[in-house]
């Protein structure tokens, strides 16, 4: 399993290192490759899919003009598309100022993911370690740390969403955030 | 400036990466890493600590659309370069899509339809795959479509209608070059699913493909032992 996983890394990294090279087949593949996944992110984040689609279009084009800035320091290959996705996501919310309670109907389902059932040991250490450090978190900072993550919202929309003081939800993220990093570092 | 506090950076990244920026921040944030990779690689490690969350998420495939307005937002402009892009596994679904209707609409022979592929280049683009080979049965309705790739040295072969091989049967593909059959694989009788082999000889313009009803599995022997249900001539090279 860790070894598949391995040489999809492997297999990405070099994909990128040819698309920097203007290597228009191996973009081709990259898009082949990931997108399904990455698709799967935006739509998460921006329940429009036309404007899902138009991000993920955008990120790729990014990808196309900035794969030479990739390099193994800046992490696995597909957290480092994923997070292209994302920002170009979040960019796009933030733009079309879409409200926040639209975007979180499938609260239940992600909240469920993360509480373990989805997944068992077969989906990666990598998750068994991030729910482990996120148990560690009380309910109310856990649910705003995840609705950030995976919705994009705001302080501001987490604080009508969670029916909390916006300094409060502040200070959860905040807090949240520490324990998190020392948790999954420890 | 604040940014020089350590947790303050720390701090900053992981709002950043979270995405509880207001849109100004954001833009600040992402000027100030341009000029500050540390906190560029700050940024990457929260997303290392966070994306099992996005590789737990449903995948799901986007339209074929998105790939074709990437390729345009990419394109070279020069027809030279152009045909060098493989085409993803959707354009060749579109084109067989193409293919099954005009085989349809036709229902001519399949020489005419061979003829007509010969003369005009395929119809979707640069990136449409290229027909290699249309396999038709006795009575000439074409049944089958062969395209190259989807990477160099590949050939897909596609049902243009659902076959029928009955329950103890497999369609096998064989190569006909100088009377000698070799066998390339066998084949999927839905539609929506293609076949993609890469034989060790690459078939020639010439060269015959042909579709044999076999046991389950294919023919025992290396060579065909079932009756030929289609056949069709190589008309391009790979």
């Amino acid at each position: 399993m860790a070894d598949l996983a391995q040489d999809f890394s492997s297999r990405l990294r070099q994909l990128i290192a040819k698309v920097a090279r203007r290597d228009r087949q191996a973009f081709a593949e990259l898009y082949d490759a990931t997108a399904p996944q990455l698709f799967g992110v935006a739509l998460r984040i921006i329940r429009r899919r036309d404007l899902a689609e138009e991000v993920l279009q955008e990120s790729f084009v990014v990808v196309w003009e900035r794969a030479g800035d990739y390099s193994a320091a800046r992490g696995a290959p597909l957290t480092w598309l994923t997070t292209i996705v994302r920002h170009g996501a979040i960019d796009q919310l933030r733009r079309s100022a879409s409200r926040a309670e639209d975007r979180t109907a499938s609260e239940e389902a992600l909240l469920a993911l993360v509480a373990g059932e989805a997944y068992s040991a077969d989906r990666g250490a990598e998750l068994g370690a991030l729910q482990r450090c996120l148990d560690e978190l009380e309910v109310e900072p856990r649910r705003a740390v995840l609705l950030a993550y995976a919705y994009g919202l705001t302080h501001e929309e987490l604080a009508a969403h969670l029916g909390a003081p916006i300094g409060t939800v502040k200070s959860w993220v905040r807090r949240s955030l520490a324990r998190l990093k020392r948790c999954l570092e420890g | 400036m604040r940014y020089d506090n350590p947790e303050m950076r720390e701090l900053l990244a992981a709002e950043y990466l979270l995405g509880t920026m207001p849109r100004r921040a954001r833009a600040r944030f992402e000027r100030l890493m341009r000029q500050d990779p540390g906190l560029a690689t700050l940024v990457g490690d929260w997303a290392q600590r966070f994306s099992a969350i996005d590789r737990a998420t449903p995948a799901e495939a986007p339209p074929a659309r998105v790939w074709r307005r990437i390729e345009a937002r990419i394109a070279p402009h020069s027809a030279a370069e152009a045909p060098v892009m493989a085409p993803p596994a959707q354009s060749l679904r579109e084109a067989l899509q193409f293919w099954r209707g005009l085989a349809v609409a036709a229902s001519a022979v399949a020489a005419a339809l061979i003829v007509y592929l010969a003369a005009v280049p395929g119809p979707v683009g640069p990136q449409t795959p290229r027909v290699i080979a249309v396999l038709a049965d006795q009575g000439g309705e074409p049944e089958w479509i062969a395209t190259a790739g989807p990477h160099s040295g590949e050939i897909a072969v596609a049902a243009l209608r659902p076959q029928q091989a009955g329950d103890m049967r497999s369609f096998e593909l064989w190569r006909i070059a100088g009377g000698t059959p070799r066998p390339l694989g066998l084949l999927q009788p839905q539609p929506e699913q293609s076949t993609v082999l890469s034989p060790k000889d690459l078939p020639a313009p010439g060269d015959v493909l042909a579709v044999s009803l076999e046991p389950v599995g294919g023919s025992p022997t290396g060579l065909p032992t079932g009756p030929v249900v289609s056949q069709g001539k190589i008309i391009r090279p790979l």
